[in-house]
């Protein structure tokens, strides 16, 4: 049985302490790392020159740049969801993804909290938002949503790091002690914290884990609502609206459980996972992301319904947003979270690599688009007609938006390089129950 | 202006030293060269300077001259009453000092005063006192001042566009001087647009005197040619026409623009309002008959679109139905109710003819006048205040004596003919033809490029001289600051050919000093002070029908595809503003356009042409043809085009240059104004930039009319529940009234804003984007039919709401509310989230998307006003109320320990409306004129139902009355 | 020798040897135990009498604190401290104060539980010396330690090598003492 367990923790322990990393890993972190570059260079030209370089104008005084922030928001809160969900039920599938879904949301995070910075007309003055004893002594004006949001995606920032870091507490103490070269060793054996797989450590270890991942529950919801407050408190007719709170939510969900997907997908093929992440868990997870799919299409029903009810000027806007000029990106937004899901249903397409991929990429791009439709789309039509007017996005913009994807995909690979993805000692504790 | 050359003290006898009044000379002096020294070394080597030094520099020189600010060694004469002069106590330096004076459009003067600080004027009113005035202004006086800091204003002489020194134009004076009088001024030739300046009129007849072999020209590129035509035919004598429009009960206008483009716009607007409000009287009737969209007949009760041709014929079918009582069959339909009104107004009733009517059209106005008995109470008639111009002295004739070779030499008064002189004579060409032509001019412009030789012309704000309004009444034009680039008055420069001390000052006086006589100088003074001669207004003129006169016969017209029309623009104006970058970026009333002109058509005939806005086309009339984009404009005259004078500049400077088409290469001798022609598409399309796209009135009543009998705006109560508490505003409240029945769309407070609250200019790309600055907006809606819609315009800034929606989502408190409920935008705590925008339901709120304040475009920092912050980039601005001003006169009140009185805070937009359709006060003070205005039951606030409380509210406009009212 | 001895050390292959182990030392009446497993092991920590603090107290408490001071705050600067005039809304907008409260809240509870978790597991702390004994580090592998240290009353390094070869381990070794 000894050798049984060998078996299984070495692959996950392989795969960081492996000195020569796969040409096809190095591709693309080569590949990411150049859209990093990108992101730097469009950030840099933002900042210096000024938010002129992107499409904004009067009224449409957001552009990309909280449609990324929401779509980023979305990938995190959708996956710290799942994550803490799996750790609360001990799900079985907890072992095999829990730990890159809460990368996911990590690095997710990481890139969304860049945009509300970079976003702003002054960005080196980011910080007056919060309540320092400034110059005249003024304070931050604590009831704008934004205020809300700026403590929103802090905590964020920082319980979803701790979820993942006690997580990974132990597997970093393995790794120490499997490592040979004694920097590494080194390297390992400091963020392990002198872990030394004491059954008492264990224990408070598991409970701080679990209570953790119960408060990302109330965050996540609160983070998203404040992200969907940010449009919904405002007089704009296409947003305000207090059903935006939900529909950020279960849209964000769909997304987030996509992008696990994805990247469940890819790590199992690329990292060769099989026995961790079985067919039973791929399995598992596209009924989830089929399932929150029918979710959101009820919600894209319900939003119709409510607008059309709703006063003149309201459904007025909605209308607009369904068949204005911005209407592509609401159907095609329908078409890909709502419609492309449904395939699910198939069980081949449960079991494709490829479906899987095509899939959580589309989800991503469709729940993209719905939160373009919403801000750009609504922005279009406001009370006077006299300022009825149109945007159209640049190549900083875009640039912003590949750049961060770029940023996410570096970090999920030296990721999946540096640190185990899929926890270990979760594993042996598996192995050893089944046993039991 | 430190690199043009330092003057020698007075070398030529007959250029006195004092000709040169600038700094150059100033800083020569030595005792200020020590003093400079001493105090700024490093200014008075800069090379170039920055506002502050530029500022002391003015300010010391001035003391050590010992010239307080534009008074003193002959800049003005006894320092204006309007304004404590610096030496005497009492006065604050760093308060603003005012002086009058009176600037030129189309040879007319409309009388304005100079807001001036430290000797630099940075904004432009209207004078009380003056008739073309009474206080208001227009776009085109407002931008002067930015014209007089205009970069590219021309600084050095050039010969053959290499620069010289004044040296050199001092020989080049001397020898003309000595030439002029060799051969009595045979062979020489002076071209002096008309212009209504008794001194240049008296210069000019001594010149004559002098040199009677020189010949004179004095064209007019925009007088309403057909005017005096039209009397001479009718009453046998020229005469101008001075409306009262606070007599009418009907107006009746066939073309023209009286709110814009006819002489005395701003008065003729005044009095038409002040009609409208006089409770007395029924309200009055304006029914325009034109071809191309104008303000007056968006304003008007009845509007009715007719091809140019079709308006004599309309004309002279009221002529006959009033004269002969026999409507000809196959008139208007509109005719036959029109005589029913005219008829019933009588001598109440005022028909005006625009300036670009053939003289058919001025006669049969001028008849029908007559006929009605309208002359003495609706209308007066005066001597021509512009003497007409005799045709042997228009640009033809100098044409051909230039191509007949007669003339050796040429001298351009401040005229631009190259560029505005008919086409068809080519006149850039002909200038080139003459062996030695000298310009004077502002900038170097087309006839400067043509010319052997220019001469810098000074700002009409750096000069002395005389000007009549349209009702004859003189003004002066004083300085209202040193000259800022050694440069010549057409007067100085006349005065200099003649051997006279050429000092603006002298010139003047020595004008009225003949007239005046004993009582001279407390006339003068006076007349200084007030910037107009008292009791100066043309004697009324009795007039009579000539018995035996009769319509000229209207022979059958030529069949046209096209008729085309020529029209001023309303940003820039006859293309003299091109250069002026708040004027570029004006949205033009009607078509919001900026950056540029198009051809107006109507939409069905552009529909008919398969065309849409921004389709390039090719107008053809005769063997010219010119390329321009199209502008579909509803209730444009069918099967005609409008084309907007005063683009296409080849040498305008940087901001003028080649922005737009020019529509002078169609604009021929014989028909100036209407022609007929064709046009064809040329298959591409150009984007043309504006700053609304929709046009259509939105359903929610944003913009409110009402009837005469029930002027009631409905709509929500004042006080709607709300959640919040109300906050009680101790002390002053401010508010405004915004009067809709009384804007008629002039743009004037648009550019006043921008002059008073430093508006950034951003430039046509910017614009394209929908980053336009501009505080104070107007919109523009349409109703009805497009061949002939209703138009509205609804002026929009910062409606202060009570419950600011803007203020709740800001993080960092940087637009919050001020203890008199102002909603105060604190730039240098703003970070630039937006979201407050996001939040204005009235989006009249802009954000410094790049650094505008330091971009090429930006006004030179002289020209800003220093009383209001330059916003840096990533900050939000907008509408303040012109805060600084209530500060300034809460200063003035707690100096004299009083209250503020009602009226005493006066807004820019407020003070620039010719309509008063702005009213500013304290909503708290129960007898202010704001809170009776906002107690009328006109009154209603835009978006009530959304209870943001704003404190400015709209009156509503008040329906068409009468026949074909609404 | 003793004194340089930090205890002794006996290696199990199994979960189950060792909690079987752990019995029978506390039976055998050690105290100062230690036990090392790759992996949570619930019966060995009952054994040993390891009880988890009542983290959700502290959180909540943490909370709490948290969410007071960021009420606290928000109504002091903003009502009391610079009282501004915003949107004409009351100077005390409770319910605007709201959101943050909440998530500043989470935020305290979830830093304090981590906080709680390492004071509790006296982390960190990078040396001990059960690091020292030889093949320790297949504990996060797939070995499992009992270790009495030197501290215990009845500790005596015979009699308890005696005693801990009677339990079945793979080996038994000496815990340096460093």
């Amino acid at each position: 049985m000894s050798s049984q367990a060998q078996a299984f923790t070495t692959p996950l322990a392989e795969a960081p302490l492996n000195s020569r990393f796969g040409l096809a890993w190095r591709l693309a972190l080569l590949a990411s790392l150049l859209l990093v570059g990108l992101l730097v260079l469009t950030l840099g030209a933002s900042i210096f020159w000024g938010v002129g370089l992107w499409g904004v104008n009067i009224p449409f005084v957001w552009g990309f740049d909280l449609i990324n922030y929401a779509w980023w928001v979305g990938v995190a809160n959708g996956a710290s969801l799942f994550a803490a969900i799996l750790v609360l039920r001990q799900h079985d599938l907890r072992t095999a993804v829990n730990r890159f879904a809460e990368a996911i949301a990590l690095f997710g995070v990481i890139c969304a909290g860049l945009f509300p910075i970079v976003h702003l007309g002054r960005p080196w003055l980011f910080y007056w938002v919060f309540p320092y004893p400034a110059t005249y002594h003024v304070w931050p004006q604590f009831r704008s949503t934004l205020t809300w949001d700026f403590w929103a995606i802090s905590t964020h920032v920082i319980l979803t790091s701790l979820l993942w870091y006690i997580g990974l507490i132990p597997d970093l103490a393995t790794l120490r002690d499997r490592a040979r070269r004694p920097r590494v060793q080194k390297f390992y054996g400091f963020f392990a914290l002198g872990w030394r797989n004491s059954v008492r450590h264990w224990v408070h270890h598991q409970a701080a884990h679990r209570l953790v991942a119960i408060l990302i529950l109330p965050l996540i919801l609160i983070m998203q609502s404040t992200v969907a407050f940010e449009f919904a408190s405002t007089l704009i007719p296409a947003w305000h609206d207090t059903r935006l709170p939900l529909h950020f939510v279960a849209t964000g969900l769909v997304q987030g459980l996509a992008a696990v997907l994805l990247v469940a997908w890819l790590l199992r093929w690329g990292l060769r996972l099989e026995p961790f992440i079985d067919d039973r868990d791929v399995d598992l997870l596209s009924w989830l992301v089929l399932a929150s799919a029918l979710v959101t299409g009820f919600l894209y029903l319900d939003e119709a319904a409510a607008a059309l009810l709703a006063e003149p000027m309201q459904t007025t806007a909605f209308l607009n947003r369904v068949f204005g000029d911005y209407a592509a990106f609401y159907w095609m937004a329908v078409l890909c979270c709502v419609l492309a899901p449904q395939i699910l249903w198939w069980k081949r397409a449960r079991r494709s690599v490829l479906l899987g991929v095509i899939l959580g990429l589309s989800v991503s791009a469709g729940v993209w688009l719905d939160r373009f439709s919403i801000i750009v789309g609504g922005f279009q039509r406001d009370y006077l007609p006299s300022m009825w007017r149109s945007y159209s996005p640049t190549w900083t913009e875009a640039g912003l938006l590949v750049g961060t994807i770029g940023l996410f995909a570096a970090l999920l690979l030296l990721f999946a390089r540096t640190l185990p993805a899929v926890s270990m000692f979760e594993s042996r504790h598996d192995e050893h129950e089944d046993r039991a | 202006m430190n690199d043009s050359p330092p003057f020698s003290s007075g070398s030529a006898p007959s250029a006195p030293r004092r000709l040169w009044r600038s700094l150059e000379e100033l800083q020569d002096a030595p005792d200020l060269q020590a003093w400079l020294d001493a105090e700024f070394p490093n200014i008075a080597r800069a090379g170039s300077m920055d506002r502050r030094s530029w500022l002391r520099l003015v300010g010391a020189s001035l003391a050590l001259a010992g010239l307080p600010a534009c008074s003193g060694e002959g800049a003005v004469g006894d320092p204006p009453l309007l304004s404590p002069p610096e030496h005497l106590p009492g006065h604050v330096p760093g308060t603003p000092l005012f002086v009058a004076t009176s600037l030129e459009l189309a040879g007319l003067g409309r009388g304005v005063l100079v807001k001036t600080q430290e000797g630099r004027p940075f904004k432009i009113e209207g004078n009380p006192l003056h008739p073309a005035s009474l206080g208001a202004t227009d776009v085109w006086a407002q931008a002067e001042v930015l014209s007089l800091y205009d970069p590219d204003r021309s600084r050095t002489p050039l010969q053959q566009g290499a620069e010289r020194t004044w040296e050199d134009a001092e020989r080049l004076l001397a020898t003309m001087r000595t030439e002029l009088a060799f051969g009595r001024g045979k062979g020489w030739r002076f071209l002096l647009p008309q212009t209504a300046s008794p001194t240049l009129d008296r210069l000019v007849a001594a010149m004559r005197q002098g040199f009677p072999e020189a010949r004179w020209h004095r064209p007019a590129p925009l007088a309403p040619s057909g005017a005096q035509a039209g009397a001479i035919s009718a009453f046998g004598r020229a005469v101008d026409l001075v409306p009262d429009l606070t007599q009418a009960d009907l107006v009746l206008t066939l073309g023209g623009d009286i709110f814009l483009f006819e002489p005395g716009h701003i008065r003729l607007a005044a009095d038409w309002q002040a009609r409208r409000r006089n409770r007395e009287k029924p309200l009055p009737r304006l029914v325009a008959v034109e071809s191309t969209p104008s303000l007056a007949g968006a304003r008007a009760d009845q509007r009715i679109p007719l091809r140019p041709r079709l308006v004599e014929g309309f004309a002279h079918a009221l002529w006959a139905g009033l004269a002969q009582n026999a409507v000809p069959a196959e008139a208007h339909p509109a005719v036959a109710t029109l005589l029913a009104e005219l008829r019933r107004a009588g001598p109440r009733a005022v028909v005006l003819a625009g300036r670009e009517q053939p003289a058919a059209v001025h006669a049969l106005a001028l008849a029908i006048n007559a006929h009605l008995g309208a002359f003495g109470t609706t209308v007066h008639a005066i001597e021509p205040v512009v003497a007409p111009t005799p045709p042997e002295e228009d640009l033809p004739a100098l044409a051909e004596a230039i191509t007949a070779g007669e003339v050796s030499g040429l001298v351009i008064l401040g005229a631009n003919p190259a560029y505005d002189a008919p086409a068809d004579l080519d006149f850039g060409r002909l200038v080139r033809r003459v062996p030695l032509s000298v310009h004077l001019g502002f900038g170097r412009d087309e006839t400067a490029a043509a010319s052997t030789w220019h001469l810098p012309k000074c700002h009409p704000l750096e000069s002395f001289g005389d000007l009549r309004a349209f009702d004859g009444i003189v003004g002066f034009r004083q300085p209202a600051c040193v000259r800022l680039v050694p440069s010549l008055s057409p007067e100085e420069l006349l005065a200099n050919l003649l051997g006279q001390a050429p000092d603006g000052r002298e010139l003047l006086a020595a004008t009225w000093a003949e007239q005046w006589g004993a009582d001279f100088d407390i006339r003068f003074t006076r007349a200084l002070e007030d910037g107009v001669v008292e009791g100066s207004a043309a004697p009324r003129i009795p007039v009579a029908l000539r018995p035996d006169w009769s319509p000229a016969p209207r022979p059958p017209l030529p069949p046209a595809e096209l008729d085309i029309l020529f029209s001023l623009d309303p940003s820039l104006w006859d293309g003299s503003y091109a250069n002026n970058a708040w004027l570029q970026e004006l949205p033009k009333p009607l078509t919001k356009q900026v950056w540029g002109n198009a051809a107006l058509i109507a939409p069905e005939t552009a529909a008919a042409r398969g065309l849409s806005t921004g389709d390039l086309i090719e107008v053809i009339a005769g063997e010219r043809r010119v390329a321009a984009p199209v502008w579909l404009l509803p209730g444009h005259a069918p099967d005609t085009v409008t084309l907007p004078l005063g683009y296409g500049r080849e040498s305008a400077g940087a901001v003028g240059w080649r922005v737009g088409f020019d529509a002078y290469l169609l604009r021929t001798a014989a028909d100036p104004w209407i022609t007929s022609g064709t046009l064809t598409p040329l298959g591409s399309q150009v984007e043309l930039i504006s700053t609304q796209h929709h046009h259509a009135l939105p359903g929610h009543a944003v913009f409110r009319i009402v009837s005469a009998d029930r002027p009631d705006a409905g709509g929500p109560p004042a006080k709607l529940p709300s959640l919040y508490p109300e906050w009680r505003y101790e002390g002053h409240a401010w508010g405004m009234s915004i009067d809709l029945d009384a804007c008629i769309g002039c743009n004037a407070c648009v550019i006043a804003c921008q002059a008073e609250n430093n508006v950034m200019v951003v430039g046509p790309e910017e614009v394209a984007r929908g980053r336009e600055m501009h505080w104070l907006r107007i919109d523009r809606y349409h109703g009805g039919a497009p061949e002939n819609p209703d138009t509205f315009f609804q002026p929009v800034l910062c409606m202060h709401c009570e419950k600011a929606p803007c203020e709740v989502v800001c993080p960092v408190n940087a637009t919050v509310h001020s203890a008199e409920g102002l909603n105060d935008m604190v730039y240098n705590r703003c970070v630039g989230t937006r979201t407050c925008s996001n939040n204005c339901p009235y989006k009249v709120r802009r954000f410094n998307f790049f650094d505008y304040s330091s971009a090429e475009l930006a006004p030179p920092d002289d020209a800003l006003n220093p009383h209001v912050t330059i916003r840096e980039r990533g900050v939000m601005e907008k509408c303040t109320y012109c805060i600084q001003r209530i500060w300034t006169a809460r200063t003035q009140a707690n100096v004299e320990n009083r209250p503020i009185r009602d009226g005493e805070i006066v807004t820019a937009c407020q003070q620039a409306c010719p309509t008063q359709a702005f009213r500013f006060g304290d909503v708290n003070d129960e007898n202010s004129a704001v809170s009776r205005l906002k107690r009328e039951p006109r009154d209603y606030a835009m978006l009530g139902e959304l209870n943001t409380q704003p404190r400015t509210t709209y009156l509503a406009r008040i329906a068409p009355t009468g026949e074909n009212g609404g | 020798m003793a004194a340089v001895l930090f205890g002794l050390a006996a290696e199990f292959d199994t979960p189950e040897r060792l909690v079987q182990a752990v019995e029978r030392a506390r039976e055998a009446g050690y105290t100062k135990l230690e036990a090392f497993s790759p992996f949570p092991l619930k019966q060995a920590a009952d054994g040993l009498g390891e009880r988890a603090l009542p983290l959700f107290v502290i959180a909540a408490g943490a909370a709490l604190v948290g969410a007071s001071i960021q009420y606290g705050a928000q109504f002091y600067l903003n009502a009391v401290d610079y009282p501004l005039n915003v949107g004409g809304r009351p100077l005390h907008s409770w319910p605007a104060f709201i959101p943050a409260t909440l998530i500043v809240a989470i935020l305290w509870a979830g830093v304090a539980t981590l906080l709680t978790f390492l004071f509790r597991a006296g982390l960190p702390r990078l040396h001990h010396p059960v690091f020292a004994v030889p093949g320790f580090e297949r504990a996060s592998e797939d070995r499992f330690f009992l270790v009495i240290e030197h501290g215990d009353p009845q500790f005596e390094p015979q009699r308890c090598a005696a005693f801990l070869e009677s339990l079945g381990p793979s080996t038994v070794r000496e815990v340096p003492a460093s």
